[in-house]
């Protein structure tokens, strides 16, 4: 959603609209992570009247999606590729093979015996 | 040898006071382990390198001294747009000219 997307492209890595798209969404989360939290308690406090509970129920359930954790999903900074990715490395696999025999990831060895 | 519930139940109470945890002998769910829990989104956020300045800022720098910087890039681009327009190949025009053009 373009609202949550930064006016001014503040990435410095491979950029696609997809990778744009889950930079946003891990913004808005953050963004809207304390009052989720808060909602989150109440419902699971049982000391609390049930009605409280069910009214926090509803409006976690009517927070905008961009503010899900769930929606957020670790992608490649090279390919931005969204599967097979080491999230050691935040690289795809093959992204990760390429660097790693570069040289360029510091420890990384091939393996051999 | 069984100890009464009531006395385990004053131990308890003196361990809470002591380390001050909340003292919930039914184990009634309060939703504490939420509060319990760190917050993640600044670690989520960080996910991705940010922009920490682009080549324009760097020539902005310079100007100020009055010396100027060559964008290798940029003028590689320009070179191969001029090359594609010399072909005829470049981008079509735009606005009012484009129709007279056509006919």
């Amino acid at each position: 959603m373009s609202m949550f997307r930064a006016k001014k492209l503040d990435l410095g890595c491979f950029t696609n609209i997809k990778i744009i798209r889950d930079h946003s969404k891990r913004k808005a989360y953050e963004a809207a992570e304390a009052e989720r939290q808060a909602l989150r308690y109440v419902i699971r406090n049982t000391t609390l009247p049930a009605r409280t509970r069910a009214i926090a129920q509803l409006q976690l359930t009517q927070m905008h999606c961009y503010t899900r954790p769930t929606q957020i999903r670790n992608r490649c900074i090279l390919g931005g590729k969204g599967r097979g990715i080491l999230s050691d490395f935040k690289m795809s696999r093959y992204n990760f093979r390429l660097q790693a025999l570069a040289g360029n990831l510091p420890g990384v060895k091939k393996a051999s015996w | 040898m069984s100890v009464p519930r009531a006395r385990l139940l004053a131990l308890m109470k003196a361990q809470c006071q002591l380390f001050s945890t909340t003292y919930n002998p039914e184990g009634v769910r309060t939703g504490n382990k939420i509060l319990r829990q760190r917050l993640r989104g600044p670690a989520l956020a960080s996910y991705y390198p940010r922009k920490v300045m682009s080549f324009r800022d760097f020539q902005d720098e310079f100007r100020a001294l009055e010396l100027e910087v060559e964008d290798d890039d940029e003028l590689d681009r320009l070179e191969h747009v001029a090359a594609l327009k010399a072909r005829g190949k470049g981008t079509p025009k735009k606005g009012k000219d484009r129709d007279k053009k056509k006919k």
